[in-house]
């Protein structure tokens, strides 16, 4: 029948192969095949001079392993039952040794005489491959053909020191530990925390004291072991022995000193343990090897569960918060550069005005200054020439400013888009080529449109005016001047009458001649003016269309560009929101995967605990499920 | 020839050129005087080493006397400090209370430290006052546990002591780890010379059998061939603590009871041997009260007694016999021997050693203008101080790292001061010779070993030649000095 205990074993490894971890099965494999074979595998291990070979010497009766004043104890030894006395040093073989598995792989046996084992177990035989490599001695002993197997470490005097170097010595294949430490002190430091590493991983652990026969107070010295032990919480029990005084009973044959030597007490412990080996000691070392086995398991697991609170979700939901950021940003900007480009607009066609303005009225007032001493009628060609001239370069210049003026606009508006994009300025370029087309059109317009300003008709004083004028002016003089000198006797018609009739209607012709000018002069200003106002008229409606399409261009311009935007930024809004949903949905799998694994794990764990038929202790999870 | 005077001098310059550096800093000042207190002071000895170790038994041992406590609880000072002094008295230090001044009482065989109300673990330092020889030339510092619960570290014994006795039971990976560290922090590792690793409880090893402690002396010569250990020590000698205080305190009815049991036929008395309790509880052909046997199983342990009643049978029929010939097997003659002959012929190179050090910690943590010339004429008074040169290379010559064929080897440690550094002991004359002959033997032995730093086939043994010559070149100009010096 199968033992109970091997089934749950055979759990463990389903478990652990289910999870991935191949790298613990050659363990469990060794674990198996050790918990199956029928011997009981004793490590002594502790600080180096303790006593330890002595005692393998003494619980086998025969100076197995070399004692010694130095360090005599280089490779474990192991001792187990033979026919006949017989030793070999064992090295695994280099190549069979990564996988660290499989126990009976390949290894290399050297046979030796008894005479070479001190030197076997020294390192001092075959040479430079000490690693893995030990030492087995085989004696023909009750004690040892009952199933015991004793394995003697090196000291170590630092706990990490002792651990799987070697497959002989390794903690993990003991099923007894017993750990060493003489009677000339209570246990050490290292000691102290070597036990409390051992008894996590070991069911089976007891101290032995050595030496007891060469210190008076041994007995003091074990009593305040005993409470070093129970403070550090290890439940192992001390057992005193001496070894020179059951190697010296050995050779007397005194059962007495034999009994003062403790030494049965320990034998009897080994052999207790040896008999619990086929159900018990499984049991109790299947349990220890689920807790480890579970609490390496379960510790990525618990990692990860941890990991995924913070690190996933976290950055999903940031990018969702960040797009929904961005969305707001697009909104405020946009409202900012609709209410700048209004205002700009606005502004624009203000000033543009005010400018056509100005430099018409300027034109005007040399206009003005012009007749007031020119005569319209000389060089009136010129003066048409001049003017249109002056128009023409008006225009152009207000035009030109109106582009710049445009061009700053729209950069002001683009610089509310600097932050997505740096080229956000319209296509067209502004000034050159779609205003400069507009405003050759515009200059025809102008120049077609602007009117020939007709030159005053009504003011060209002809002879017959003249003559009439002269003769209206000379009748007067002559009638007056006659009709006094009538009074004075004389004719009518005389010299002086006639000479004051010519001065009269000389004047008249003057004053008529002058009157006339100044009428021309205001005609032609008002000509002039009137065909001024109208030009600007035209070419003010001409630039208030221009802007009015420019704020369109731009408007639309500027709309699509924000369009583009919001779309983007809403598709990577969407896109965020999508993988922050699928995030949580993987996680809130995962989460449920592990926790249903660290379920199976505690339930795993219960069922091993069981085995030892106490209380289950709650499972090492550590999660609170 | 007075060894290091020259290196001292140099090194009592640097501190008063330090001193004038950092005179506006009080702790500096402080610090700096007190490196010049000590140039002339008693040399300090640290005896540093792992719990339970055997510090306070061998200190005691080296004493005569049981004045240190033997089963120190928890909580131990960190530094107890021995010093000669006109009278008996101890104080107590402590961070945060007064110094207290302990009561201290005198037992059969040494002397109990301790008042009411004394708190161990409150006290850093004690300093026990006691008139005695040993501690003449010497002030000993026992120190809490390495790697224990009150661990100074290495940096701390070695700025309160200028050379180290390293106690440890089996050379452990940790005791090495201490010992470097210990060196380490220094600051120069081409090697020891203030450290001597003293193995021990000599009488536990091999289980206590009656050959323990030649089988000791013969790990300590083993040790002493290791190269790391040869790297970090000076010597390595092998102690039996218990035995030398033993041999040292043994009262006339504690011989009594040894020549009462050593009546016994030597197999009549070995049941009872064979273990503590069988001691205690066996019976004897002759009457020993139980109470008298276990307190000479506390004085001298089960080997102890052992090897005192083969003594006794063997002919040691006095107690001044037995005590001296315990003493002499213990190890603690060897010790003494090794302590004078490295550390107190050399405690000039050893004490301007610490001083230099001090300069150079102080260089170190607290720079200013100037301290970078400090740190390099301490570094420079460091690499040109032929004693240190000296030091090492009988260091060497003792670990046979460096050899020299026949008796050369043997010669070349006489003239470096390895058997006395008085000119007749390293010439090899006896002490009345005079100067003529003094000057004769000097002549001769830089002849030769001119000769020897040509033809030497290793450089090592080249450099050794060299350092030897120049102990020659030295011990004639002194003889030229005192030659002028006389007409």
């Amino acid at each position: 029948m199968v033992p109970i205990w091997l089934d749950a074993l055979d759990e463990i490894a389903r478990t652990v192969s289910a999870h991935g971890r191949t790298d613990l099965l050659p363990w469990l494999r060794r674990k198996r095949a050790q918990l199956l074979d029928p011997r009981l595998r004793v490590l002594i291990i502790g600080e180096p001079k303790q006593g330890k070979s002595q005692l393998v010497n003494a619980l086998v009766n025969a100076s197995a392993c070399p004692v010694g004043d130095g360090r005599t104890t280089v490779l474990p030894t192991v001792v187990r039952h033979a026919d006949a006395p017989a030793a070999a040093l064992v090295r695994a073989l280099p190549p069979a040794d990564p996988p660290a598995g499989q126990l009976p792989a390949a290894v290399d046996r050297t046979p030796m005489t008894i005479a070479q084992i001190p030197a076997g177990v020294a390192g001092r035989i075959g040479g430079r491959t000490r690693d893995g490599a030990h030492v087995e001695i085989g004696l023909p002993r009750a004690l040892l053909a009952a199933g015991l197997v004793l394995v003697d470490t090196p000291g170590a005097d630092r706990p990490d020191a002792i651990g799987d170097t070697c497959s002989a010595s390794a903690l993990s294949l003991a099923d007894t530990v017993l750990l060493v430490s003489d009677s000339a002190r209570e246990l050490s430091p290292v000691e102290l925390e070597l036990l409390a590493r051992v008894t996590r991983s070991h069911p089976n652990v007891a101290v032995v004291q050595t030496k007891t026969d060469a210190v008076p107070h041994w007995r003091a010295v074990a009593d305040r072991k005993r409470r070093q032990l129970a403070g550090a919480g290890v439940s192992a029990p001390l057992l005193p022995v001496s070894a020179v005084l059951r190697l010296h009973a050995a050779s007397t044959g005194d059962k007495g000193l034999n009994a003062e030597s403790g030494f049965p007490d320990l034998i009897g412990h080994l052999r207790r343990d040896l008999a619990r080996k086929a159900d018990e000691l499984p049991r109790r070392s299947v349990t220890m090897v689920t807790r480890t086995v579970i609490e390496q398991l379960a510790a990525p697991l618990r990692d990860e569960l941890a990991e995924q609170d913070e690190s996933d979700t976290a950055a999903a939901i940031a990018k969702l918060h960040a797009a929904q950021r961005e969305v707001d940003e697009l909104r405020r900007r946009t409202t900012r550069w609709q209410n700048m480009l209004a205002d700009q607009m606005a502004d624009l066609l203000a000033d543009i005005e005010y400018d056509l303005r100005d430099r018409t009225r300027q034109i005007l007032r040399l206009v003005d200054e012009t007749f007031e001493r020119a005569d319209p009628l000389v060089g009136w060609e010129t003066f048409e020439e001049w003017l249109e001239e002056s128009l023409l370069e008006a225009a152009e210049a207000n035009r030109e400013w109106l582009a710049q003026r445009c061009e700053w606009s729209a950069v002001r508006v683009a610089d509310s888009f600097a932050r997505y994009a740096d080229d956000v300025l319209p296509e067209w370029a502004l000034g050159d080529r779609s205003l400069g087309g507009r405003s050759s059109v515009n200059g025809e317009a102008v120049a077609g449109g602007l009117p020939v300003v007709n030159q005053p008709t009504v003011d060209r004083f002809t002879v017959t005016q003249k003559v009439v004028a002269g003769m209206r002016g000379s009748y007067g003089g002559l009638l007056m001047f006659g009709l006094m000198m009538t009074l004075a006797g004389m004719p009518m018609i005389n010299a002086v009458s006639v000479g004051a009739g010519v001065v009269f209607g000389g004047k008249s012709i003057r004053d008529e001649s002058k009157s006339l000018l100044r009428r021309r002069q205001a005609a032609a200003r008002s000509a002039v003016q009137q065909s001024v106002d109208d030009f600007f008229i035209r070419v003010s409606k001409d630039r208030r269309e221009t802007v009015r399409q420019v704020q369109r261009l731009l408007r639309d311009h500027f709309t699509g560009l924000t369009e583009e935007l919001q779309d983007a930024i809403v598709q990577s809004f969407r896109q965020a929101k999508q993988a922050a949903d699928v995030a949580t949905a993987v996680r809130d799998q995962r989460r449920g995967e592990i926790q249903r694994r660290m379920r199976e794990l505690a339930a795993l764990y219960d069922r091993t605990q069981r085995l030892t038929g106490r209380q289950p202790a709650p499972a090492p999870l550590g999660t609170g499920l | 020839m007075t060894t290091g005077s020259g290196f001292a001098e140099a090194t009592r310059a640097l501190l008063h050129e330090a001193l004038d550096r950092y005179a506006d800093d009080g702790r500096a000042t402080a610090l700096l005087h007190g490196a010049l207190h000590r140039l002339t002071g008693p040399l300090r000895i640290a005896l540093a080493g792992g719990w339970r170790s055997g510090r306070s038994t061998l200190l005691n041992a080296i004493l005569g006397e049981e004045v240190a406590p033997l089963d120190q609880g928890e909580g131990s000072p960190r530094f107890t400090w021995y010093q000669d002094g006109p009278e008996v008295r101890a104080i107590a230090y402590s961070p945060v209370a007064a110094p207290q001044e302990l009561t201290v009482t005198r037992s059969a065989t040494g002397l109990r430290v301790g008042p009411a109300g004394w708190r161990p673990a409150e006290v850093e330092d004690i300093v026990v006052q006691w008139p005695t020889r040993a501690l003449r030339q010497a002030t000993l510092i026992d120190t809490a546990p390495v790697g224990g619960a009150g661990d100074t570290g290495a940096e701390e014994v070695l700025r309160i002591a200028d050379a180290v006795l390293y106690l440890t039971r089996d050379v452990r990976d940790s005791d090495l780890r201490a010992m470097e560290a210990t060196l380490g922090s220094s600051g120069d590792r081409t090697g020891a010379v203030n450290m001597i690793m003293v193995l021990s409880r000599a009488d536990e090893v091999g289980g206590g059998r009656i050959d323990a402690l030649v089988n000791a002396r013969q790990l300590a010569r083993r040790w002493r061939r290791d190269p790391l250990v040869d790297a970090l020590t000076i010597d390595v000698v092998a102690v039996s603590g218990l035995l030398g205080l033993a041999g040292r305190v043994l009262s006339e009815t504690e011989y009594g009871v040894l020549a009462t049991l050593a009546q016994v036929t030597r197999a009549g008395l070995e049941p009872a041997l064979l273990s503590a309790d069988r001691f205690t509880t066996a019976d004897l052909p002759v009457p020993v009260d139980p109470e008298l046997r276990r307190a000479l199983l506390d004085r001298l342990g089960l080997f102890g007694v052992r090897l005192a009643t083969t003594l006794i049978r063997t002919g040691c029929d006095s107690r001044t016999r037995l005590s001296a010939e315990l003493i002499q097997r213990s190890g603690l003659a060897e010790l003494r021997e090794a302590v004078a002959r490295c550390f107190l012929d050399r405690r000039e190179v050893l004490r301007a050693r610490s001083a230099l050090d001090t300069v150079r910690r102080l260089a170190e943590e607290e720079p200013r203008a100037g301290a970078a010339g400090l740190l390099a004429r301490a570094e420079q008074i460091l690499a040109g101080a032929h004693d240190l040169r000296e030091l090492r290379l009988l260091a060497a010559l003792q670990g046979a790292r460096v050899r020299f064929d026949g008796e050369l080897s043997a010669e070349a440690y006489r003239l470096l001061g390895g058997s006395g550094v008085d000119l007749a002991a390293r010439l090899g004359v006896p002490g009345e010779a005079g100067g003529a002959e003094l000057w004769e033997q000097a002549q001769d032995a830089l002849r030769r070993w001119r000769y020897q730093a040509g033809i030497a086939f290793r450089l090592a043994e080249r450099r050794a030649a060299g350092i030897v010559v120049r102990s020659c070149e030295q011990m004639l100009s002194e003889l030229d000095a005192a030659r002028r010096w006389a007409s």
